[in-house]
């Protein structure tokens, strides 16, 4: 008879196996609790007690206290530690005390303002106390939405919902306004790179629609353990906040381990593939039934693993408890695997990184993820899933073979030793500023003295008024133009003018499925591209681009495109300069002029190159932030075809690690290398802002510099290719010592 | 200047606009005449805005005396206002102004459908008197009911019977400043009136003046004004029949308006800009003309639509005046009947019947319909049977009139032999349209039933 193994015996078996590349323990924590704050109405209190809380861990402690005082509040918490609490409770009591108290909560999805209501309204509904909470977004009937503005005690929405149905239309929500006691900004760290950078000009608005209406609300964040929760809380708010992160929360022991899949071809440093060994290590897990959570970067990956484990344990557990989980699935759906998960009916579960984020699936066991995530904060998000309050959690990160993964396998240290990422955003981008200012006179209009963030914004506004967007009239500036400014603004693309990809698959039913911003569309929408959306592939059969509108089907092939992009650079002025004798690093303005010229069709399979064709699309230009390396001088035993090739080996390189260090994705910044600069001469690497104007990526590269270039010398040397491969600078540099020059190079700077 | 200052010089202002009330308001007075005599003119009139009074001596474009505009002002500052009174004999379309009083009370249903509630201050609720609506249009600097759209023109329009004349004034600000004054002078105008009269005013002209209420720190409070929004009403009667709902177009294609040079109404933002730009009026000499136009139509509109639920009375010499389309007829009738005008619904189904034309046959069958759901079968049954004659003629022909007469015949006048004539002309006429799932379907049914009446008929 097969006898259960249970998860010490597992964990302990995994100590032997060879392909663990570190083996780490966190040591478990008691909970630090302190007892229900008096204040608390006893209709609350009872309601709580009756979910089993009758004491508030300490950081919850602390947040309801500082929020009484009437402090802003940014609280960090991971995953799972009750940071619910930490807002609805001074928020409940609040409405409680005075039934006119409003307040609006903000999540970065509408799926996560859905599970908050019905979280809130759980709760209501034992406290008793006739306190309404709605949800307020592109799904909400027009039935429904006259109640929501004029009796919603809590109003929870997006922030794009904000932006655009919202604001412009405050009027409507007087009774909101006037009473507007608390903002609740969830999952703060999630507002970084240009969406932060607008939602941090919307929260600009909201607060000066709030002044006019006389009131003047509390800011309550919550976040993610990222390196800066305080700064970027008071950049996004423009408000002093109290950071609290005194997490009380009860937590077991914890293994972490770093597992590397063995090499199956030496040369080319290439590992079996990660997916297979998730499968083989779920598969232990399952069949033993503990309960584990698998995380996989893509929809394909997610399904891909599904269906293997769905397999493979059949015999042993049925495959009904084995689920997935990502973003197209519908709410319904996604509901009841929630609660199979907490109520342990489900076993295991198969998801993108939509399950980081803070839905309640309640505490498993193991948690498996394929590849790293990709950032510090996301690694321990998601290793936050397992970990129950008492007894083991195990925790296996499984490589990739992709430069980074292999780097922080192999520099552990980098990733147990170091603080998160940090998280940036730039509000003072010119365009998203002007973007706003415009939404801003629109709502109400601007007195010439008037602030809007620390730039001083008279200049943009006179601006405005010369377009004759604006009308001044005494030391007032009004909203003169035809147009709705909102609807023109986009807070999550990375250009102001978005390409819309519309699905004729069924020709009866077209629709559009999604949007992306013409840069990337340049090279992922063309004519004949594969365009792989929610895990489905979708060929384009028309990119119109005088009209921003990509005609796709669905399609079942075996190859994707990959697009080839010519990009010229040049610098228009230079900020700042750090001389490094024979090589100097910048920090300025350029403009990028890019141009597709051919795509290759690539097996899936094989990456075999089995076609292409030419792309016709006029060309676009960028101007945006850079910091460039050049260098002044070269030894004279590199020749300049050599120097080629070890420009694009480290160019390949910064690629990877800069979105890393910086904390973006990776399309956001470019890294482009020139053997001859144009304004020099000289070779030179461009690390550039993937958005007009820039948002801060580059500048931080500059700041940094010093940390990025140890980061890429440290990938090269400790990669285990003999001289170069894919993971690190490339494979094209074969007989030229590539690796070891590569490094002298960077060294040098 | 500084705030005190500023403060002083309003208060100065204040005096002196006491001083000078009395002439304001006289001279407050016909500013132009529409062409004939106004025998009200130079007789002191009872207003109830006196809080505000016209600057005698502003400094005005040129363009703006050549309107007739004047300033205004009240404690919230100024605005300009331009007046016409049009005596009740003046003719617009195909009403004369007057006749809108006569007409308004039967404009009462239609009140009640869009209003929910009556108007308790009134007595009686939804009652409608002339005097009581303020006709309303608006022209904004932008398009949409969000925050940052602003009417730079009010125009309205109210009657005086007292003077038998009809008031048009349009209000303009030369820049934002002046809104409070403007929409206080509004307020004004529209104590102690139950209805606005508007075009699409329910969802556009209130909500945007609602939004320069909050933004100005006025809260909603009492009683919202009752609505006669035209738009709908229009819509029922025209949707097909018109190129377009426009105002413009029903004005001229059914109210006999002729509008000569005019501006169109989307241009008005765009030559308010302009105005602000350079400051001459001159560009808004269309918008004024425009707008005056739309307020007078209004008054038209709504006269023609208190004609139309006048007719109930057999006297009524309108009652004789049709539509000239059989879908327009049509239309009407069922709008009429929707309103509780049965006889007047009545007597356009009649004519309806009595027209020969293939256009009017589509409509026999709805006709039909109607009279079913009333019980009176015999004209029901007459108009199923010339829709049914009409049916057989057509190339692709329509079987639901005879299946109608088939089941009147059936279940109402339990006479099979006849229902199954009507069943078998259905069915015949039914193979001869192409086919379809849809159809095959229908055909079934068909068959079903004439195997059904079959069999009734056989026992009998």
């Amino acid at each position: 008879m097969f006898k259960k193994k249970i998860l010490s015996e597992l964990i302990q078996e995994l100590r032997k196996n060879e392909n663990v590349a570190n083996w780490q323990e966190i040591e478990p924590q008691e909970a630090r609790t302190s007892p229900m704050p008096e204040s608390v109405d006893p209709r609350i209190q009872a309601a709580l007690a009756k979910r089993g809380i009758e004491q508030l861990y300490s950081h919850q402690h602390t947040a309801y206290e500082t929020v009484r005082r009437g402090e802003n509040v940014v609280a960090v918490t991971p995953t799972a530690s009750g940071k619910t609490l930490c807002y609805n409770l001074p928020v409940l009591q609040a409405i409680a005390e005075d039934d006119a108290s409003r307040a609006l909560y903000l999540f970065p999805t509408k799926a996560l303002a859905q599970d908050q209501k019905s979280e809130l309204n759980e709760i209501i509904k034992e406290i008793g106390i006739d306190i309404k909470s709605y949800t307020y977004d592109g799904d909400t009937s027009p039935a429904i939405r006259q109640i929501v503005r004029l009796a919603g005690h809590i109003v929870i929405t997006n922030p794009d919902m904000l932006h655009s149905g919202i604001l412009p239309h405050h009027t409507k929500w007087v009774s909101l306004f006037e009473n507007l006691r608390f903002i609740v900004i969830d999952e703060l760290h999630t507002y970084r790179g240009v969406f932060g950078s607008h939602v941090a000009n919307v929260l600009r608005r909201l607060k000066r629609i709030c002044r006019f209406y006389g009131s003047n609300p509390i800011l309550v964040c919550t976040s993610a353990t990222i390196a800066n929760p305080k700064e970027l809380a008071e950049q996004l708010t423009g408000s002093p906040m109290r950071l609290v992160d005194d997490n009380g929360a009860p937590r077991g022991r914890k293994h972490f381990v770093f597992y590397n899949p063995p090499i199956v071809n030496a040369p080319l440093n290439i590992r079996k593939s990660s997916t297979v060994e998730v499968n083989h290590l779920a598969k232990q897990f399952l069949k033993n039934k503990i309960q584990t959570i698998v995380f996989a970067r893509s929809r394909v990956r997610v399904e891909l693993i599904l269906s293997h484990l769905q397999e493979l344990v059949k015999s042993d557990i049925g495959s009904k408890s084995i689920r997935g989980y990502r973003g197209g699935y519908l709410p319904k759906q996604r509901r009841e695997i929630e609660r199979g998960l907490r109520e342990g009916e489900i076993l295991g579960v198969v998801s993108t990184n939509a399950l980081e984020l803070g839905v309640d699936i309640g505490q498993l066991q193991v948690c498996i993820m394929t590849g790293y995530p990709g950032s510090i904060a996301s690694t321990w998000q998601q290793a936050g899933r397992a970990g129950r309050r008492h007894g083991e959690a195990l925790i296996v990160m499984v490589a990739n073979s992709t430069p980074i993964d292999q780097y922080i396998v192999q520099n552990p240290e980098y990733f147990f030793d170091r603080s998160p990422e940090y998280a940036r955003i730039n509000p003072e981008n010119l365009l998203i500023l002007v973007d706003h200012l415009r939404c801003a006179a629109y709502e109400l209009p601007f007195k010439e003295t008037e602030e809007f963030g620390p730039l001083d914004v008279a200049d943009i506004l006179e601006y405005l008024q010369e377009e004759k967007v604006l009308h001044k009239n005494g030391d007032t500036f009004y909203w003169s133009a035809q147009s709705f400014p909102a609807s023109e603004i986009s807070l999550r693309s990375a250009s102001q003018e978005n390409v819309v990809i519309v699905d004729q698959s069924n020709v009866a039913a077209v629709k559009i499925i999604g949007e992306m911003d013409r840069f990337s569309a340049m090279t992922l929408l063309h004519d004949e591209a594969i365009y792989l959306h929610e895990g489905v592939q979708y060929q384009v059969e028309k990119l119109d681009w005088d009209h921003k509108k990509a005609y796709v089907r669905e399609v079942d092939v075996e190859y994707y495109t990959d697009a080839n992009l010519a990009v010229n650079l040049k610098v228009l002025e230079i900020d700042r300069t750090r001389d490094r004798g024979q090589a100097a690093v910048h920090y300025g303005d350029v403009a990028v002029n890019m141009i597709p010229t051919i795509f290759k069709k690539i097996k899936l399979t094989t990456f075999e190159n089995i076609g292409s064709g030419p792309i016709h699309l006029p060309e676009e230009e960028l101007h945006t932030s850079a910091a460039w390396l050049e260098l002044k001088e070269v030894g004279p035993e590199i020749g300049t075809k050599t120097l080629e090739q070890l420009l694009l080996g480290i160019a390949n390189v910064l690629q990877h690690i800069v979105p890393v260090l910086v904390m973006c994705d990776r399309g956001d910044v470019h890294v482009t290398p020139q053997i001859k600069a144009a304004h020099t001469g000289l070779p030179t690497i461009f690390i550039h802002d993937h958005y007009p104007g820039g948002i801060g990526l580059a500048a931080d590269v500059y700041k940094r510099f010093d940390e990025v270039r140890d980061a890429a010398a440290n990938l090269i040397r400790k990669c285990l290719c003999k001289d170069g491969c894919p993971s690190c600078i490339g494979m094209e540099l074969n007989g030229i010592n590539g690796k070891q020059k590569s490094i002298q190079i960077l060294s040098g700077l | 200047m500084s705030g005190g200052l500023r403060e002083r010089l309003l208060r100065l202002k204040g005096q002196a606009k006491g001083e000078e009330a009395g002439s304001g308001e006289h001279g407050s007075g016909s500013a132009a005449t529409a062409g004939r005599d106004d025998s009200a003119a130079g007789k002191p009139e009872s207003r109830d805005y006196r809080d505000n009074t016209e600057r005698q001596e502003p400094d005005l474009h040129p363009a703006f005396g050549m309107l007739g505009v004047r300033q205004m002002e009240n404690e919230h500052g100024s605005f300009l206002l331009r007046r016409i009174d049009y005596p009740f004999d003046y003719r617009h379309g195909l009403y004369e102004l007057g006749e809108l009083v006569g007409y308004a009370p039967a404009l009462e249903p239609v009140a009640a459908r869009q209003n929910k509630t009556g108007r308790p201050q009134d007595g009686h609720p939804d009652a409608i008197r002339a005097e009581r609506l303020i006709f309303l249009d608006t022209e904004t600097t932008g398009l949409g009911v969000g925050a940052g759209n602003v009417p730079f023109m009010i125009g309205f329009a109210v009657v005086e019977p007292e003077w038998r004349r009809i008031s048009v004034e349009q209000t303009l600000i030369r820049h934002p400043g002046e809104e409070k004054a403007m929409l206080h002078y509004l307020l004004g105008r529209m104590a102690g009136r139950t209805h606005l009269v508007t075009y699409n005013g329910r969802t556009f002209d209130w909500p945007v003046l609602a939004n320069r209420f909050i933004l100005n720190g006025w809260r909603r409070s009492g009683v919202e004004p009752g609505h006669l929004d035209f738009l709908h009403p229009s819509r029922a009667l025209w949707r097909n029949t018109l190129a377009s709902c426009r105002l413009s177009r029903i004005e001229e294609d059914r109210l006999g308006v002729e509008r000569s040079e005019d501006v169109p109404g989307s241009l008005a933002p765009e030559l308010y800009v302009r105005f602000l730009s350079d400051g001459d009026a001159g560009h808004l000499d269309g918008v004024y003309r425009h707008n005056e136009r739309d307020v007078l139509t209004l008054v038209t509109l709504a006269t023609h639509f208190g004609a139309l639920l006048s007719g109930e009375e057999e006297d009524d010499p309108r009652a004789d005046e049709l539509p000239e389309g059989a879908e327009e007829l049509y239309r009407t009738a069922a709008w009429l009947d929707k309103h509780g005008m049965r006889r007047r619904a009545e007597r356009l189904f009649a004519a309806l019947a009595a027209r020969d034309d293939a256009a009017a046959a589509r409509w026999w069958l709805p006709a039909g319909l109607r009279y079913k759901r009333l019980g009176q079968w015999e004209q029901a049954v007459r108009f199923w049977e010339r829709s049914a004659e009409q049916a057989e003629l057509a190339a692709i022909p329509p079987v639901d009139a005879h299946v109608e007469l088939a089941m009147f015949y059936e279940h109402r006048e339990k006479n099979p032999a006849a229902a199954l004539r009507y069943a078998e002309a259905a069915l015949e006429l039914a193979l001869r349209r192409p086919a379809s799932a849809r159809e095959r379907e229908e055909r079934d049914a068909l068959r079903r039933r004439v195997e059904r009446l079959r069999r009734k008929a056989g026992r009998l």
